[in-house]
C-alpha cells in the first residue's frame, strides 16, 4: 500500500534553475528509501517539501490520503506529528536533558497551554522512557544534551521522533557528521525501526555504500530530477556515476562492501 | 584514483630562494598600511592634541588661586569620606530611603523585564518575520539613544515631576535595554532546533516556552539582573533630578541645599553598602545557575 506519493513535484527558488523538477514516486509502508545524489542536487528540499516545512512550487504531495499542499494550519500540524524527522546536526535543545527533548516530540499532540507548561501524561512519560531505553540511552536519561557525544545525540534525536508514534521518518543525513562506528549503531538502529516497526524511512546519504548495504531502494537525485530508482541491487558503477555526474570509477565507493555485509 | 597534476615538491618553490622578493623600500617595512582609516585617526589625534594645548594656554583662571582650590577640594573630599556623620537624617531613615529607592528600580526592572520579554520574542530574528524584527529593533534602539533621565523629564510634563514620571521613564529605557538584550539571548538558540520542533508538530508558543527560553533563561537572568543595578543607580539619580523620592533626594538636599558635606559621606556609602550587597547577589545567582542549570 502507498503511504506516499509524489506527482510531479517541482520547486523554485529565487532564479530560474529549479531545486525540483517534476520528481515523481510513490513510497510503501514500511519501506527504507534513501536518497542519494551530489551536494545541492536537492534532496534537503525534496525532504522538507514532504511535510510541507518548504512549500513546493508546483506538483502534489499525497501523504496517505491527505494533499499535503492544501492542508489549513490545524491539519498541518496533525501531518506533521504523523511523521518524524532527524537532522544531521541532531537539532536538540543542548541546555535541557535527554528526556527533555524527547518529551518534545509529543508537543504536537497538545494544546497549546498544556505545550507551554510542559504538562505530559504518565503515559507520554513511559512511552518516552521505553523508547530511550530501547536505544540505549537508560543511563543517560536525565543528562544534559550538551554532555553527549554525536551518536547518543543522534539516538536522542531518533527517540524524539519515535515518541511521536510516526507512520514515516524523514532522515536529513542522519550520519554525516558521525565516525564510522556511531553511523553503524544509527543507520543499525534506522534499519531496525524500519523493518521491525513497519515505520517508512526516507532518508538522504552521502554515503553510497552505506544506502546500497542498508536500504530496500534507492532514489537517485540529480540537478532536481529522478535519474535513479530502483532497488540497491541494480545499482551500478556506470549508475552511480551518472547520479554524481561524474566519469565512471572516479568515485570513491567500495563497491566490495555490498557483497560483504 | 586520486591523481595529482602537478609533482608536490613544486610547492617547495614558494620561498625565498625562488623569487618570494619582499616589495617596498628596504628598512621601513610597515606593518600596517596607511589607508585611508589610518590617516583620518592620525589627523583626528593631532587636531585634538593642538585644540588641548591651546585651550590649556588660553584658560581664564580670573581669581582662582589653583593650589588652594586644590587643597580646598582635597580638604572637602577628606570630610566626605572620612568624617562621616549624620545631623538630620537619622540611620533608620536612611535605611528607610535606601529601601525606597532600591523599590523603585524593582518596579521599573520588573515593568520593564515583562515589557520587554513580549518584545523581545518579537525582535528575535529566529522566532519573528524579517520586518517585524526590524521595526522592533529600530524602536527600542530609538528609545536607547535617548538618556533615562531625558525620558523622565519628557513625561514629568505629563505627570508632573516626581516618582511617577522617574517609574514611567525608567520603564521606558528598561524596556529598551532589556528588549535589545532578550532578542539577541533568544537568538543563541539555533534556528534549525526551531525547524526541528515545528517539524513534529510543535506550535510557535510551545516551542518558545520549551525550547528557546529555557536555553536562554541564564541570559535572561543575568541581563535582568544588571539592568536592575543599572536602574538603581539611576534611582539615586532621579531622587534627585526628578523629585522622585529615596536616598537620592537626601543626597541632592543634603549636597545641594543644607550643604552637610558630612551627611553626603554617609548616604555615599549606604549607597555603595547596598551597591555592593546587590552585586554579590547577583554573582552568587548567576553562578548557581551555571553550575546547576534551571
Amino acid at each position: 500500500m502507498a503511504l506516499l506519493e509524489l506527482k510531479n513535484v517541482t520547486k523554485y527558488y529565487a532564479g530560474p534553475t529549479p531545486a525540483l523538477a517534476g520528481v515523481s514516486f510513490t513510497v510503501k509502508e514500511g519501506e527504507f528509501v534513501s536518497v542519494i545524489g551530489p551536494s545541492g542536487a536537492g534532496k534537503s528540499t525534496l525532504l522538507r517539501c514532504i511535510n510541507r516545512m518548504i512549500e513546493v512550487t508546483g506538483g502534489e504531495i499525497l501523504f496517505g490520503d491527505l494533499a499535503v499542499s492544501k492542508l489549513k494550519r490545524r491539519d498541518l500540524r496533525k501531518l506533521r506529528t504523523g511523521i518524524g524527522m532527524i537532522f544531521q546536526h541532531y537539532n536538540l535543545v543542548d541546555r535541557l536533558t535527554v528526556i527533555e527533548n524527547v518529551l518534545h516530540g509529543r508537543l504536537g499532540y497538545k494544546s497549546t497551554l498544556a505545550g507551554v507548561l510542559g504538562l505530559y501524561s504518565r503515559e507520554e512519560k513511559m512511552q518516552a522512557f521505553n523508547i530511550i531505553k530501547i536505544l540505549g540511552l537508560g543511563e543517560q536519561v536525565y543528562q544534559r544534551c550538551d554532555q553527549l557525544s554525536g551518536g547518543q545525540k543522534q539516538r536522542v534525536g531518533i527517540a524524539r521522533a519515535l515518541v511521536q508514534n510516526p507512520k514515516m521518518i524523514l532522515c536529513d543525513e542522519p550520519i554525516a557528521s558521525l565516525d564510522p562506528n556511531a553511523s553503524k549503531i544509527i543507520m543499525d538502529y534506522l534499519k531496525k525501526i524500519a523493518n521491525g516497526m513497519g515505520i517508512t524511512l526516507i532518508c538522504n546519504l552521502h554515503q553510497v555504500n552505506v544506502a546500497l548495504a542498508y536500504s530496500d531502494r534507492i532514489i537517485g537525485i540529480n540537478k532536481g530530477k529522478v535519474v535513479y530508482d530502483g532497488p540497491p541491487g541494480k545499482l551500478t558503477a556506470d549508475l552511480t556515476s551518472e547520479i554524481y555526474g561524474t566519469e565512471s570509477g572516479e568515485l570513491i565507493v567500495d563497491w566490495g562492501e555490498r557483497y560483504a555485509s | 584514483m586520486i591523481k595529482f597534476e602537478e609533482p608536490i615538491d613544486i610547492w617547495g618553490q614558494i620561498s625565498p630562494e625562488h623569487g618570494y622578493t619582499v616589495h617596498g623600500a628596504a628598512g621601513a617595512l610597515p606593518f600596517k598600511p596607511l589607508n585611508r582609516q589610518a590617516l583620518a585617526m592620525r589627523i583626528f589625534l593631532l587636531v585634538i592634541s593642538l585644540l588641548t594645548i591651546y585651550a590649556l594656554l588660553t584658560i581664564d583662571y580670573r581669581s582662582v588661586d589653583v593650589a588652594k582650590a586644590a587643597a580646598d577640594t582635597l580638604n572637602n573630599l577628606k570630610i566626605i569620606f572620612l568624617q562621616p556623620d549624620t545631623h538630620r537624617l537619622s540611620l533608620r531613615d536612611a535605611f528607610y530611603e535606601v529601601v525606597i529607592t532600591m523599590g523603585l528600580a524593582f518596579l521599573t526592572t520588573l515593568f520593564g523585564g515583562v515589557i520587554a520579554f513580549f518584545l523581545g520574542l518579537l525582535g528575535a530574528r529566529n522566532l519573528a518575520p524579517k520586518q517585524v524584527t526590524n521595526i522592533v529593533k529600530g524602536f527600542v534602539a530609538f528609545i536607547r539613544a535617548v538618556p533615562t533621565i531625558l525620558w523622565v523629564l519628557i513625561f514629568a510634563v505629563a505627570a508632573g515631576l516626581g516618582s511617577a514620571a522617574a517609574v514611567i521613564g525608567m520603564t521606558f529605557h528598561s524596556v529598551s535595554y532589556l528588549t535589545k538584550a532578550y532578542a539577541e539571548s533568544f537568538e543563541e538558540l539555533d534556528r534549525s532546533v526551531i525547524e526541528a520542533l515545528s517539524a513534529s508538530g510543535a506550535n510557535w508558543w510551545q516551542i518558545v516556552f520549551q525550547a528557546v527560553i529555557p536555553s536562554a533563561a541564564t541570559s535572561i537572568l543575568s541581563w535582568t539582573f544588571l539592568r536592575y543595578e543599572i536602574n538603581f543607580a539611576n534611582a539615586v539619580a532621579m531622587g534627585a533630578a526628578a523629585g522622585a523620592a529615596g536616598i537620592g533626594f537626601d543626597l541632592f538636599m543634603a549636597g545641594g541645599y543644607y550643604f552637610d558635606l558630612r551627611e553626603v559621606g554617609l548616604i555615599t556609602y549606604i549607597i555603595l553598602a547596598f551597591a555592593m550587597a546587590l552585586e554579590a547577589v547577583a554573582t552568587g545567582l548567576k553562578g548557581r545557575i551555571r553550575q546547576n542549570p534551571r
